[in-house]
């Protein structure tokens, strides 16, 4: 989804954060006339000699002097202590159902308070949000939302989860913890969809308030890390490997582009990885992808390429398979691994649980693994 | 084949007693580079050749570093003065940087009226980013509306400074100031990013003249500024060549370091290795040999 159609529809819910949306070069001119930053110390640095600093948040381990950003254009360092500009800064705020996450196995049907600020820590040359996750905070309007706040939204909108997404929840690490922690004590769950680049140590932080958390495997090589996503494959399977360690529920997403990334054999290496790290009930969604920011010179996927992966995958062992960005496809449904019996009917992000009871298929028994309640 | 000419002017007396950079001084200096320009002679006759008398021109300044280290006000105003008194109208001249907040952190007034040389940056109210991601090469970016829209002929008036990731900020890199997320391309050190952003047509389309402030040059642990480290060097670096306007700023600030008993870029795996790729791609020269420094001092 594009920034203007979830503000349109951040309309329709009435969270809007403004009427409608002008162009970036004209937001950009009214968000600078008082940009709205934050100064909170952000976490995980090390102050080094001379007023540098070491941001120590994800892989890339920004060494940076004084003044300077990371990549992610939204830590500073302002005379050797550095900064997150965008805590609580909010420019993207609506009520989704989770299907559009997509958590397939998380609370279906119900919704999901999901928010994000400015920033990513890639530059994946099809990003499908860029005007937000490709500038900086002052570039974007933002609504001020403690994590307080945010929790108490959550809960007045009927949402049971919060979601940090659109964005790269990464890079405003110290909002979405603080935020997790607040939501825990109103009894409203947390959701993460990101792209893995995070360094272990605050991913254990994070996994321990957090309950569930998607990963965007964007690719299975290094080299089309390198040259489309500008980050690295490995850090990303290590994320994916701590999350399916601990107690945090994990989802897996594979954007597959035509030509860049869905080569059969390299489907199947990553669905043997998937099994053998991350166990054989992870939930792996193979997505639709549509020509977007960089990458506008190929067609959108063919579905039969998507229904091939899918069929890899469950050739693999996988026992969770989706296609996903293909609404009304037979592959959006949840199938009970043990009798083949559809337990979830879900269209587009429209879901019903037809044979699923207390995560357990009402034919045969079998358990069906994710939060159900 | 003619070696590409760089022109470096400097004078002792660039910086007043009281600390402050001198005008008077400095617009003589830019008088200076621009007949250098032309051979020694005519500096009016050089700017003819680099601009047409109706062109809008951009002077592209980098205020990042605050008043400690950012191309100085006072250089910046000189050189529109010079301009402006050798056939090109103020109202025709716009000082600009990426925000008009990082404009006045470096001392600049922002002027933004009908006449006079204007001085803002891309946030300033009507302007701000152009609506089109330009895709070139490995960049894909939003470029300011003034480079793209405002002007018709670009100089950039960058300070030069020693850079933790690139090595070297000087005249191309100036330009990251003119897209949306040059955040984007620090890694690798700026390369191939620097001459990539260069080449893309917003910028070299409308590039006719580096000019670097090496006033106050910042020769180790740039891009911000620490005294230790910052060595009033009172010159000022001019070249149609961007690469070779900036393969002499580096070999400045080799000198610098050298002077305080510093490691070379090269040895401390910093050297600004996309002036190499700026080369090899047909957008100047970074070969020291094939670069004719000419300097001279003005009183």
């Amino acid at each position: 989804m594009n920034r203007r159609s979830f503000f349109n529809r951040a309309a329709g819910a009435g969270l809007a954060l403004g009427g409608g949306l002008p162009a970036l070069g004209r937001r950009l001119a009214a968000a600078a006339a008082a940009p709205n930053l934050a100064r909170v110390e952000a976490r995980y640095y090390a102050k080094l000699p001379d007023r540098e600093i070491e941001c120590r948040l994800c892989p890339r381990l920004c060494r940076l002097g004084d003044k300077e950003r990371g990549y992610c254009g939204v830590r500073e360092n302002d005379g050797g202590t550095y900064y997150s500009l965008v805590y609580g800064k909010v420019c993207a705020l609506n009520v989704d159902p989770i299907e559009k996450k997509p958590f397939f196995h998380v609370l279906p049907g119900t919704t999901a308070f999901s928010l994000a600020t400015a920033g990513c820590n890639v530059n994946c040359k099809f990003c499908q949000n860029w005007e937000i996750a490709q500038v900086r905070p002052e570039q974007v309007e933002a609504y001020d939302l403690s994590p307080e706040a945010a929790a108490a939204r959550a809960v007045s909108s009927g949402c049971p989860t919060i979601a940090y997404t659109y964005t790269e929840p990464t890079v405003y690490f110290e909002y979405m913890y603080d935020t997790a922690v607040q939501a825990k004590r109103r009894g409203v769950r947390s959701v993460v969809v990101t792209g893995g680049h995070i360094n272990p140590e605050p991913l254990a932080d994070l996994l321990a308030v957090v309950d569930a958390v998607k990963v965007d495997l964007k690719g299975f090589t290094e080299t089309f890390y390198r040259q489309y996503v500008r980050g690295e494959l490995k850090p990303v399977l290590e994320t994916i490997r701590a999350v399916a360690k601990s107690k945090a529920w994990l989802e897996i997403v594979a954007l597959v582009i035509p030509t860049l990334n869905d080569r059969p054999d390299t489907v199947r290496e990553m669905c043997r990885w998937i099994r053998g790290e991350a166990g054989d009930k992870v939930p792996v969604h193979f997505t639709r992808f549509q020509p977007m920011y960089l990458v506008k010179n190929l067609p959108p996927t063919p579905v039969s390429t998507l229904e091939e992966a899918r069929q890899i995958a469950l050739e693999e062992g996988l026992r969770f398979v989706y296609v996903g960005n293909v609404p009304g496809h037979e592959g959006e449904n949840t199938y009970c691994p043990g009798c083949g019996e559809r337990v979830i009917a879900r269209v587009g992000f429209q879901s019903e649980i037809v044979r699923l009871k207390k995560g357990q298929c009402a034919k045969c028994g079998t358990t069906i693994p994710g939060i159900w309640a | 084949m003619a070696r590409t000419r760089v022109i470096v002017v400097r004078s002792a007396r660039a910086w007043t007693s009281g600390g402050d950079p001198d005008p008077a001084v400095i617009t003589r200096m830019f008088a200076r580079g621009f007949a250098l320009l032309d051979g020694g002679d005519d500096g009016r006759a050089a700017a003819a050749q680099l601009f047409r008398p109706d062109d809008r021109i951009g002077i592209k300044v980098n205020t990042i570093g605050g008043r400690a280290i950012s191309t100085r006000p006072e250089t910046a105003l000189a050189l529109a003065g010079w301009l402006a008194s050798n056939g090109f109208p103020e109202k025709n001249l716009f000082v600009w940087d990426r925000t008009t907040r990082e404009l006045k952190g470096a001392g600049y007034a922002p002027a933004a009226g009908r006449t006079g040389v204007r001085v803002f940056g891309t946030d300033a109210d009507g302007l701000g980013y152009g609506p089109d991601l330009v895709s070139h090469l490995g960049v894909g970016s939003l470029f300011s509306k003034i480079q793209t829209e405002l002007v018709t002929a670009s100089i950039s008036l960058a300070i030069l400074k020693d850079h933790g990731m690139a090595g070297v900020t000087a005249g191309m890199k100036n330009y990251f100031g003119a897209i949306h997320n040059p955040n984007k391309y620090h890694d690798s050190g700026c390369d191939p990013a620097v001459a990539e952003v260069f080449d893309a047509p917003p910028i070299k389309s409308r590039h006719r003249l580096t000019i670097l402030d090496a006033l106050l040059v910042q020769f180790h642990k740039g891009p911000s500024y620490h005294a230790k480290w910052a060595a009033r060097y009172g010159g000022l670096v001019f070249s149609p060549d961007p690469v070779a306007a900036d393969a002499v700023g580096w070999a400045i600030i080799e000198k610098l370091r050298a002077a305080a008993g510093l490691p070379t870029l090269q040895d401390e795996g910093r050297a600004p290795v996309y002036l190499r790729t700026a080369a090899a791609m047909g957008l100047g020269q970074a070969d020291a040999a094939q670069i004719e420094t000419v300097e001279e001092t003005v009183a």
